[in-house]
Formats: structure tokens, sequence, C-alpha cells
């Protein structure tokens, strides 16, 4: 028997023994494949998927590396079934291509006819195969390449896509790397997306996805369409580009709902994309107003859903998808591996965090207990209102002020979900000499970037953000986060607020994430969800009470 | 013939005879009487069949040729006629191989020398002509069996009586006629022609096909053995069995597989009889589980429902599933002996599994599919019994185990090697070796197709088993303990060994990193939740589950205690404080069960009614400074209260006194009479209504007439007989009164003896009489009745 670090699970669920001296060769051997899942500190949980598999063989690994990789680094017997499995999934992708074919335009190939036979015949390609040319090729409507891929996936057949890209409209683009260079993981993750033509890069918030953006952008030297979740996002990623590379002002241009312009380097937000007018959206026009090179999206894991039929019709165009998750909370993963490409490159978030590009951080959960009346009082009051009284319970107060207290030299930021809570906040914290201006979802464009800066700055120590913080704004002063209220405990928001205080810091400080809970209500209850997934992503977490926040010792 | 037989077997040493009786097992039930009795019972066709079952598929063409070589005068063949025609062709078997045979056939009496004088000429067992196919080695009749049509005229027999002729005639045949002659040399040698083809078509016109019946044709002996003249008489011989092609692999890469498998396998069956423990499956009326518990737990375990068929199966018949009356219906659950099972160590789980599915008569690949009645055949249900399943189980086994070990050949090449050790026994029954084959690797008794190194133990063990040469029938395994056993030992060294430990990690999942020792597991089961399963276990600790772990008895210092005593690596503090704060909270609320309460605003009152020996029946107790409680009722309550002298007020639900002033019994109330009109002054009597009341009157007259006037002898025809007829001679003349009345159209009185015997008679209008029924209609009902007319004992014509 072989001492092996890695457990093979029957649910298809790999367990790897992070202190067994094999972990690291283990962990590069099944990555490509299986899904790192959870990551606590002593088994990571690798998940086994078919679309798993597919991303491995379209990365070019074959059925028998996998097998090899299971038998070599498992300590036990690995069910026959398990290997069976694995072998006739990986042998299921690529037995059709999506060709170019000179004389009849798309085709679909089958390298298996017995395949393609089963699959023309299913009612779902109806409407989009066209004739058969020879009894291995049927010709396909040419607009209907992504939603073939799309249904091809749901067959249990996903093809290959081979059929090339248009070159785009040529725009010269290149990096501008004056005093610093791209990461070693980032030009890997590059070359990655070079190799296959379209596929999505997985990072971790702060470990510079745009940068490999950029890169890509560099690479094709085409005009680009950047889509972007919002106007700050958008604006980040100009001035990042702007930093980066050789382009100038006049070459990007920002289409949203303030401003419609079309630049060899667009950027829009999804949101303007998806605008819907009369039943119909007004601004797709978009995709057409150039020939684009290169579409690049930022974020896929929250691409709303009408932008994957837009993406369905974009297949001849090139695609690069930035996330820092493939886990979607609507489910549609393999819509983002038929439609925008598959996974190209994904790294460990510790592993990113050792080599020392974002912060490390402490997470901490306080709980504080309600007063009698507040108990009272949350007993009895409807289900759905009992999660708004539980987060925005007064007895948070002194726990927030407690905590900017203790980390009074750094720059905090106080994330919460309801405005009245921040407004209430806001007013505790000036009474107490504390200057917290708020940013939510109704402050001016203007305004924000104003507060952002002099965040950044440090005229402004401490910062309050609504739901607008979830996303893309990128505070790399702060170092401590406090969280007080959020959407019900989902792990999405959970990764991006942690994003908030990731990035990395000048002198490598530890960056601190609190946060407030009302003890024994349902607060708790998606705290526990929080907690799990923190947990799973392998950050320390502790819990403490509010009674030691508020009379302990300063600096943890 | 059997004199000879019997006389054969007569000069026969007693260790030959035995060597015989060992061959052919079948002899002996019951023991003969005497060798005679022998003879002729080693001559029946089912015994010959039997044993031509057992034998390999060459034997049987040796067999074919001795038939073949049988001289026409006196039936006798000799071994060296058998020799030269097996080995006629160049390339054919070598002589030793056929000698092998013949010594086959005669060890088992289906050849013996036709005096002792002469032991080479041999005699074959003449019921083995009826017992194999009638075309000998594939070939068809000869030409003067078959040329018996008239309009042929003995045209066949004089085609292949001249042999020049009959090569002139092939020779001339067109390409795709003499395809069809080819393929039909090879044998069998008669084909079906439902639409004749031009080919078919030309052979017949020139007799080198005969048409035995409607649509079916035969291809003449004699032309046969000339297509063959290059492969011989008997056609292309099997001395060897087929080769199979796959090469050998590690055994250790199989064993492990295998080992895999195995756990997992006993993973499954575990989730399976959870799930059944959790909710029982109702037994089907007609025996056997629904689809749609199936499917329940086939998805509660996580795999597809045929694996969970056949596991299900085998744990029944590893008596790990039971029935049990829950309620008013019979419930399959987990058997007794489940519980010792799931805490015993791996192998021992396992053997006992497979050594169930070896043994089991049952072939669970049926469930799903449905009977010749169309009814569905379900899993655990009787219909699933066959007998020779366990049979064909061994077999398949036994050939893999007699490969290379690690050889794992795929079904088709198993099946043809299996084809050739005994093709009579394989015919028809491939699916059966199919499913068996797919089973056993479902099981991890083989592995990437070949055998495993425990599979080959318990296979082993089964033979020996069905063997058993202990005269006491002790076997040598069953001396010893289960965990001893071989198949036990081999796969205790592939499985790995129990831990006692665990990794508790800040996600709150505890990591089992191999199979848990049976105390671990009982523990882990009580205070967490299981999440996967396989080579390892994890479980995912919870507020819910530490809320069971304390409900169960253990307080929070005694989590705390054994998850430092389990966990190899720290607590992590997020579970630390879990426990306290699910500990802190537990027991915050208390129930309990009283009838009354006693309670007062003054704690003084309340003390002294407590303190009260009077009172000290009630079993007060005090829950709070103001509050007693009683098992008692609050009548019994307040009774002693005031016999006590104090002076208590009953409160109702919502804590209102409820004062009632003294009441005095009183009987039921009784409604008053009034004054009313005289009933018999029918007031309301209209002349309609009247007129209706006196049709109702006279209908029912005529009704009640007519009951009575069923004459006498209809009446009382059953049983005494009224007139000087017998009752047959009453039936019969009842019957020709029927016949007669249905003829007539008219109305008889029929009496007959009803469903529960007692005697009825009806006045109705005969309609028919067929098939022993009476058919009549009953003009009152207007109904049509139907009587068996062996129940009428007699009729009458109404007037």
């Amino acid at each position: 028997m072989t001492n092996g670090p890695l457990i093979v699970q029957s649910d298809k669920t790999l367990l790897l023994e992070v202190d067994h001296p094999d972990a690291t060769a283990c962990r590069m051997a099944i990555a490509p494949f299986a899904e790192l899942e959870r990551s606590p500190e002593h088994m990571h949980t690798y998940r086994l998927t078919p679309l798993g598999l597919w991303n491995a063989r379209a990365a070019g690994h074959d059925a028998e590396s996998v097998v090899d990789a299971l038998l070599r680094f498992s300590r036990y017997p690995v069910p026959h079934s398990l290997l069976v499995d694995v072998a006739e999934t990986m042998d299921r992708y690529g037995r059709l291509q999506l060709l170019n074919d000179p004389a009849h335009g798309l085709v679909l190939r089958g390298l298996d006819r017995a395949v393609l036979v089963e699959v023309a015949k299913s009612k779902k390609v109806a409407g989009m195969l066209g004739a058969q040319l020879d009894p291995d090729t049927i010709a396909v409507h040419g607009s209907e390449r992504g939603h073939l891929k799309q249904v091809l996936l749901k067959l249990g057949w996903p093809a290959e896509d081979l059929a090339g890209y248009v070159d785009g409209e040529a725009h010269p683009i290149a990096l501008r790397q004056d005093g610093w260079q791209l990461r070693s993981y980032q030009r890997e993750a590059m070359e990655h997306f070079q190799a296959g033509g379209s596929g999505v890069v997985v990072l971790p918030c702060g470990a510079g996805k745009t940068l490999v953006g950029a890169a890509a952008m560099a690479d094709v030297s085409a005009t680009t369409l950047i889509l972007v979740t919002n106007t700050v996002a958008g604006r980040q990623w100009r001035r990042e580009l702007l930093a980066r590379t050789t382009l100038t002002e006049d070459e990007i241009g920002e289409y949203s709902g303030e401003r419609k312009e079309i630049r060899p380097v667009t950027i829009a937000t999804y949101q303007v994309l998806t605008t819907r007018r009369n039943g119909t959206f007004p601004h797709l026009n978009v995709f057409d107003a150039r020939d684009w090179g290169l579409i690049v999206y930022d974020e896929v894991h929250l691409l709303p859903a009408p932008m994957f039929r837009f993406t369905a019709d974009l297949q001849a165009r090139r695609r690069l998808g930035l996330t820092a998750t493939l886990v979607r909370e609507d489910g549609k993963e393999g819509d983002v591996f038929s439609l925008i490409g598959p996974k190209r490159y994904d790294a460990p978030w510790k592993d990113i965090e050792s080599q020392g590009w974002i912060a490390p951080a402490d997470c901490t959960e306080v709980r504080v207990t309600l007063s009698d009346a507040e108990r009272l009082s949350y007993a009895a009051i409807e289900r759905e209102e009992k999660y708004k009284y539980a987060a925005t319970v007064k007895a948070k107060l002194p726990v927030i002020e407690a905590l900017i207290e203790r980390h009074s030299d750094e720059q905090v930021l106080v994330i919460g979900a309801y405005l009245e809570q921040l407004h209430e906040i806001g007013r505790y914290l000036e009474e107490k000499g504390v200057a917290a201006p708020i940013v939510h979802g109704g402050t001016t464009n203007k305004e924000r970037e104003r507060l952002f800066d002099a965040f950044r700055d440090g005229s402004v120590r401490t910062l309050i953000l609504s739901k607008v913080g979830n996303f893309s704004i990128d505070l790399p002063e702060a170092a401590v986060a406090v969280q007080v209220s959020g959407t019900f405990g989902s792990r999405q928001e959970e990764a991006q607020r942690l994003g908030r205080v990731l990035r990395p810091k000048g002198d490598g400080r530890q960056a601190h994430f609190y946060t407030v809970v009302s003890r024994d209500t349902i607060d708790t209850e998606y705290a526990a969800h929080r907690q799990r997934f923190l947990a799973e992503q392998g950050y320390a977490y502790t819990i403490v009470d509010a009674d030691d926040v508020l009379s302990g010792p300063a600096g943890a | 013939m059997s004199t000879e037989l019997a006389d054969h077997l007569r000069a026969l040493s007693d260790d030959a005879l035995g060597a015989l009786l060992r061959l052919r097992p079948d002899l002996i039930t019951p023991v003969p009487t005497d060798l005679a009795v022998l003879a002729v019972r080693a001559q029946t066709r089912v015994s010959v069949a039997r044993t031509l079952d057992t034998l390999d598929r060459f034997t049987l063409e040796v067999l074919d040729a001795a038939r073949f070589t049988r001289s026409p005068s006196d039936g006798t063949t000799s071994a060296a006629a058998i020799v030269a025609m097996a080995c006629a062709p160049t390339g054919g078997p070598e002589p030793v191989r056929v000698t092998e045979a013949i010594e086959k056939l005669r060890a088992r009496l289906l050849l013996y020398p036709a005096s002792p004088a002469d032991p080479d000429t041999l005699r074959l067992v003449p019921t083995v002509d009826e017992v194999c196919s009638p075309y000998l080695a594939g070939l068809g009749r000869p030409a003067a069996e078959l040329d018996t049509a008239a309009e042929l005229a003995g045209a066949v027999v004089a085609l292949v009586t001249d042999p020049a002729r009959l090569r002139r005639t092939l020779l001339a045949a067109p390409p795709a006629a003499r395809a069809v002659l080819d393929r039909l040399a090879e044998g069998p040698p008669v084909g079906t022609t439902t639409n004749r083809t031009e080919p078919v078509a030309w052979l017949l016109e020139h007799h080198l096909l005969v048409e035995t019946t409607e649509g079916s044709v035969e291809l003449p002996r004699e032309l046969g053995l000339l297509l063959r003249r290059d492969a011989g008489p008997l056609g292309p011989l099997h001395p060897l069995p087929p080769a199979v092609s796959a090469a050998p692999r590690a055994v250790t890469t199989v064993d492990r597989a295998g080992a895999g498998q195995a756990m997992t396998v006993l993973r499954h069956v575990e989730d399976l009889l959870e799930a059944l423990s959790e909710e029982p499956a109702a037994v089907l009326r007609a025996g056997g589980i629904g689809v749609l518990p199936l499917r329940r737990l086939a998805k509660a375990a996580g795999i597809a429902e045929p694996l969970a068929g056949l596991l299900l199966e085998t744990a029944a018949a590893a008596g790990l599933i039971g029935e049990l009356e829950l309620g008013s219906e019979l419930a399959f659950l987990p058997a007794a002996g489940y519980d010792q099972w799931r805490v015993a160590p791996l192998p021992q789980r396992w053997t006992l599994l497979a050594g169930a599915w070896l043994a089991m008569p049952r072939q669970p690949g049926l469930a799903g599919q449905r009977d010749l009645k169309d009814r569905p055949l379900t899993v655990l249900s009787p219909q699933l019994e066959r007998a020779g399943t366990p049979a064909v189980r061994r077999s398949v086994l036994t050939a893999l185990g007699e490969l290379l070990p690690g050889t794992g050949p795929d079904a088709d090449e198993l099946l043809e090697w299996l084809r050739w050790q005994a093709p009579r026994r394989l015919r028809g029954r491939e699916d059966l070796h199919r499913e068996a084959l797919a089973e056993a690797a479902d099981l991890g008794i083989t592995a990437l197709g070949a055998l495993t190194g425990y599979g080959r133990a318990l296979v082993e063990q089964a033979v020996a088993a069905a063997r058993d040469e202990d005269p006491l029938g002790r076997r040598p395994e069953g001396e010893l303990a289960p965990e001893e056993t071989p198949v036990a030992v081999a796969l205790a060294k592939l499985l790995p060994p129990p831990v006692d430990h665990v990794l508790v990690q800040a996600d709150l999942t505890v990591v089992v990193p191999g199979p848990p020792e049976p105390a671990l597991a009982t523990e882990l089961d009580l205070l967490a939740e299981h999440e996967s399963g396989g080579g390892a276990s994890v479980y995912r600790v919870t507020a819910a589950s530490l809320r069971r772990a304390l409900d169960a008895g253990y307080a929070g210092p005694d989590l705390h205690a054994l998850f430092a005593r389990r966990s190899r690596t720290a607590v992590p503090q997020a579970l630390t404080y879990l426990i306290d704060d699910v500990s802190r909270t537990h027991g915050g609320l208390r129930t309990g069960t009283a009838t009354s309460y006693l309670r007062s605003d003054d704690e003084g009152l309340i003390s002294a009614a407590l303190a009260d020996r009077r009172l000290s029946g009630l079993q007060l107790r005090r829950l709070a400074p103001t509050v007693l409680v009683t098992p008692f009722s609050s009548a019994r309550l307040l009774t002693s209260l005031r016999d006590a002298g104090y002076a208590p007020v009953p409160e109702d639900a919502t804590g209102a006194a409820v004062l009632t002033p003294p009441k005095v019994r009183r009987a039921a109330a009784r409604p008053a009479l009034e004054p009313s009109p005289d009933a018999l002054d029918a007031p309301g009597l209209t002349a309609p209504r009247l007129l209706g009341i006196v049709e109702e009157i006279r209908r029912g007259d005529a009704r009640a007439r007519a009951a009575r006037r069923a004459p006498a002898e209809v009446r009382a025809a059953a049983g005494q007989p009224m007139s000087s007829l017998t009752a047959v001679q009453a039936h019969t003349h009842a019957l020709a009164v029927l016949q007669q009345a249905v003829r007539d159209k008219a109305k008889v009185w029929v009496g007959y003896v009803d469903a529960h015997g007692a005697n009825a008679s009806r006045l109705v209008r005969p309609v028919s009489i067929g098939a022993g029924y009476l058919r009549a209609e009953d003009d009152r009902t207007q109904t049509l009745h139907t009587f068996a007319l062996h129940r009428i004992t007699a009729a009458a014509a109404a007037d």
C-alpha cells in the first residue's frame, strides 16, 4: 500500500492532505482536472466534475494522465468504477469538432460517426444543423456556433471549437513596463489564454486581473471591447490601461449610462447593455460598432444571463473571461464553458498569497448580545424582517467604534447592506469624533471618485460602503474591513468584500476582516455560511464576544 | 444393448466404477439396485444430456466423429477409425488429443467396448443420437433420406451417386448460389427461404438443395462432404480453447483496483441500508420493493438504480435485510444482523456480501423488466428467483481463474472461452453469463476484467464447498474465525487499516483519513453529519448535530475532551466556540407534564400550601415561587384545597376566574306534547295520491301471489322429492321443460340451489341454454339472470 497524500472518495471528491511531503507534487498533478472546492488548513477538497475533466481535455491532458495521477498519489485503492468513469467522461470531449471548411463554412465533424448520428438526431439541435456533407461532416449555420456548443455540452458531447477567430480591426497596443513587470503567474495566465484563443482566467481579487487583460490586449493588438460590472470599475480599467499601456486618453472610450463613446478600446457596462426598452435591447449595436478583435469579460461569474445570449452570437471573436471564481450562484458554469471558453488558468488563492501578491487576512467574527428589549422585539417580528432587524441592532454600534479605535493607525472600511444602518453608523461615529463619509448607490460618480481619491491619499481614514463596495473598487490602502450586514451570507459577496482588504500593502501588513454579528439570531446563521466559506478558503477564523472587543487591549 | 452395457459395467473394476459415478453423479440419485438398473439409467436421455453438457467443444466434435464412423451394419466403431476421421485433413488435431477425447467419452460411458473380448470395437450409447442435433457434425441428412418427395423422383440420389455429374453441376453454380452452398456446408445445413431468392431457386432446380418443408431447405450430406473436402468431413475442429488476447496486468494493480471497488461497495451498501432503516420500504403485494422506493434508496446512496438493485439483493441474501410488520403493512428494513455487520472489519463485511452473491439463486438483472404477463419484476421479489445463477457465477469466475493471474479478457472473449469449455451449457445463456461478469466487477470480485487475488480465494472456497470431501461435511475454512479465512486475509492486506483519529478543521469538518474504527464511527455518527465517504470519511459538525449529542447525554466538557482526544491536530477555535455556544443554550427551556396548577400572587400562601401535610397526597411541586403543579386533575385539586380550608378559585385557559353557582341534579330534557290533528283523519290525502297507493298495493299483492304460487314441486325439489321422480330424473325433466320454454318463449318457475346452498325459486322467461348455463329474463326486475344448469333442481311451466 502506498502512502500517498490523496484520498479518493466515492462521491468523486478528492481529499488532499496538505501536510504530506508529496502534497505539492500531488496538487500540481491534479489541479488541471479537479476543481478546488475547499481549502481549510489540513485537508483540501477537490471535486471531479465532467466540466473539470473537459477543461483538462481542452488543455491537452488525456485520460491516461488523469488516471495515472490518481493512482500514483492515492493513499488507498481507487475504485475501479471511478477510473472507468473518468476515462469515459474525458473521452466525450472532442469527439465532435467545429471546423471552418473552406467550401462550406462552419461544419461539425464527428471523429466518431455514432456520436455524430446520435447528436444529429437529438431534437435539441433541430434547426442548427444544415445538410449532411459526408458521413462524418454536417454543415452548421454560422449564426448557431454558440448555441450549438451550448446544446452539445448539455447533451454531454462538448465540441472542440477549432473554427478559429476573425482577426478584427488591428490596433497597436503595447505594455509599457517601466519600473514594473508582469508577475510570473500573470504571464503564465496570458500565455495559456494565447494558446487557447479564448477562455477564462481565474485569479483572486487583488491578484491583478486587469493586467492579464491588458497583456492579452497587447498580444492581440486589435480593437477591444471590455465589459465590466459598473461605471466605477470601468474607470478603474481606464486608469490602469492608461498607466500600464501605450494607449492614450483618446483611444479609450466609455459606453455607460452617462457617456456613449465608441473608440478603439471601449469599456461598456453590463448594465447598459442589458437595459431593456420596449422589449428590445437598444445598446446591442455596441457589439457591431467596430470589428472587435478581442472581447474581455470582467467578473465572468457575475455575467447577467442575457449576456450569454449576446455572447452566443460572438463566437468568431476572441473572448477572455476574468474572474475570481468559476462558481456561479445560478449554476450556469456550463454556459461559461461553452460560450466564453474553457478555463485556461487557475491559481489557488493561498498560493498567490504566499507569493506575497495579496495581503494575508485574519478573519474575526464578533458576536454582540442583544439587549433584552431587542430580544423581545426580535422574537415578535415577522420572519422576513428578522434578518434586517438582527443585522441592524444598535448593539453593534459600540463594537464598530471599538474596532476602528483598535486599528486607529490603519484605514478602515465599514461595509453594510442597509442604508439606514450605514447613516446611523455615520452619525454615531461622528458623535464619537470619527469622520466617516458614506458611499452608496445614490452617491454621484463624481462624489464617489472624490471620496475614493481622498481615501487613497489618506485624508479620509474611515469609509462606509454600501453594496456598491461589493464590486471592483480598488482601494489598496484599506487594511481593515468591518462587515456589519450582508446579503444572506452569500459566498460571492464574501469573496468580493474580502478582496477589498486583500490588496497588497506596501509593508506586507496583516489585513483584518471583521464581521459583527448578533448572537442567537438569524444573523449568526448567515455568519455560519460565511465562516464556512472563509475557513474553506483557508483563512484563520476566530469568534470573539463583543465584550472582549469593548474591554480588551487594542491591536490583535 | 442394455445387457451389453451392463456386462461392460460388471467387468469394470471398483475404482473404474467409482470414477464413472464421480463423473456422472446423477446416476446414483437414487442409488440403483443393481448394475442392470445402472446401465438403463446411464442411457436415459436426461442423464446423457446432462453428461454432454459438461463436455468441451472438442470432445463433442470427437463424439460426432464417433457417430459418423459407426458401421451401418452393426453400429460399432473403433478408436482407430475415429482418430483417422478426426485427423483426416492436413493441419487437423494431433491424434493424441483425439485419443484423450475418446478416453473422456469412454470414462463417461458414452462409448463402451462392444464386448469384453474385443476392447477396440466401440459402441455408442444410442441415446446420444436422440439428445444431439440431428445434423451430425453440421451436415445434412443423406440424400436417400431427403429424397422422398414424389416430384423429385430420386433425382437427388441420382445426382449425388454420380460424382462426376455432381462435380460438374457444382462448378456450374453461379457465385451467389455457391456462396449459399458454402454457408450451409459450414453448418447448420438447413436454411429458411421466406421469399425464394434467385440463387436458392437455381440450387433447388439443380437438386443441390432439397426443400424439406415449405420454406426450408437442406443440404444433402454427400454434397456437404464434397464441399468440406479441404477441412475434412467434420469441418474445422477446435482442439484448443480460443486464445485470450488481453495481456496480463500487474496483479497488484488489479488487486488494488478491486479493493477500491470493494470499499466503495461496502459504503454503498451501508448507505442503502441506512436509508432503508430511516424509511423502511413497503413490501409490494406480489413481493419486492416498488420502483419509487428503489429510486429513493438509489438516490440516497448516490448510485444508479440497477446497482442499487444488485446491492439490495446481495444484502438480502447476506441476511442484512428482513421484513417486519410495521403498522398495517409489511416492510423491508435492515435485519438484526446488520448492526453486527456494520461494526465488523471491512474484509469480513465484504466476504459476507461476496459469498452471499455467489450463493444466491437470484438474478437481480431482471429487475425493471416485465414478465410474460407484463407485470413488472421488482427487486427482492420472488420472481427474480433463478436456480441456475450460482452455477453460472461460479463458472464465469472459475474460467477467469484459469487464465494467467491479472489477465482481463473482455466479456466476448471470455464467453467464447466458456463456449469452448461447455458449448451446450452456454447455449441461450450468454446474457446470464454477461450479467454475472458485470456484477462481479460491480462488487469488486474482479477488477479491470481480471479476477483479483482475494476473488480467487473466494472462488476456491466456493468450489471446495460445492465439492465437500469430508464425510462429516466439515470444511477447513468453516473452522476458521471470520477474520482468518483466506479471502478476508488477502483482502485485509489490501484495505487500509482502521484509524482511530480525526483531523478537525476550521470549516467545522472532521476528516477520518481512513476507515474509522467502530467506536470512532459511532461517536462521529452522533455528533456530526456524515458528508462524504470512500477512502476517508468526512463529517461536518453543526449546531444541530452537537445538540443531538447533548440530547444523547454528552455534556459540553465531554465534547471538548472527545475532540481533543480524537483529533490529531489542534481543535480550531471556531469549533470550541460552537460547542460552548450550543451547550450554553442547551436545556435553556424545559418541558414536562402536569395536569393542573396552583398559583397565587402571594408567595407565602403558596409556600404554606406546599408545606401543608393535608395536601401531600396531591404531589405538589414548586415550578416558580408563585406556581405549583400537580399530576392530578383540577377538580380534585380544588376539592382537596377546599377540604383543607383554603379558598381556591378555578381559572380557565385565559386566566379568568371561573365562578359557578352550585348546581342541582336534573335528568335530561324532554319535549312536551302538543295538540295535533288526528292522524286517522288523513288530512292531505288527495285523490291522485290515493290512486298511487292503490296501485302500489296491487302490485305488491301480485308480487306476493307470484312468489307464493311457485309450484310445490319446484319449491321442494332439492330436499324432499314431492313426486316419485329421483333427483336425476327431476333434473332431466327440468331441462326438457326449460328447452321447451326457450322455444315457446314462455315463463317458467325454476328451482335452484343458490350460492349459499339454499333452495330458491324464481319466475323467469328462459332465453337460451348452452355451455352449461341457462340465461333467462326476469320480467319483474328487468334483469338477465344466468343459472348454472347443474344447480337447477326443478322447473315447471308457469300458468
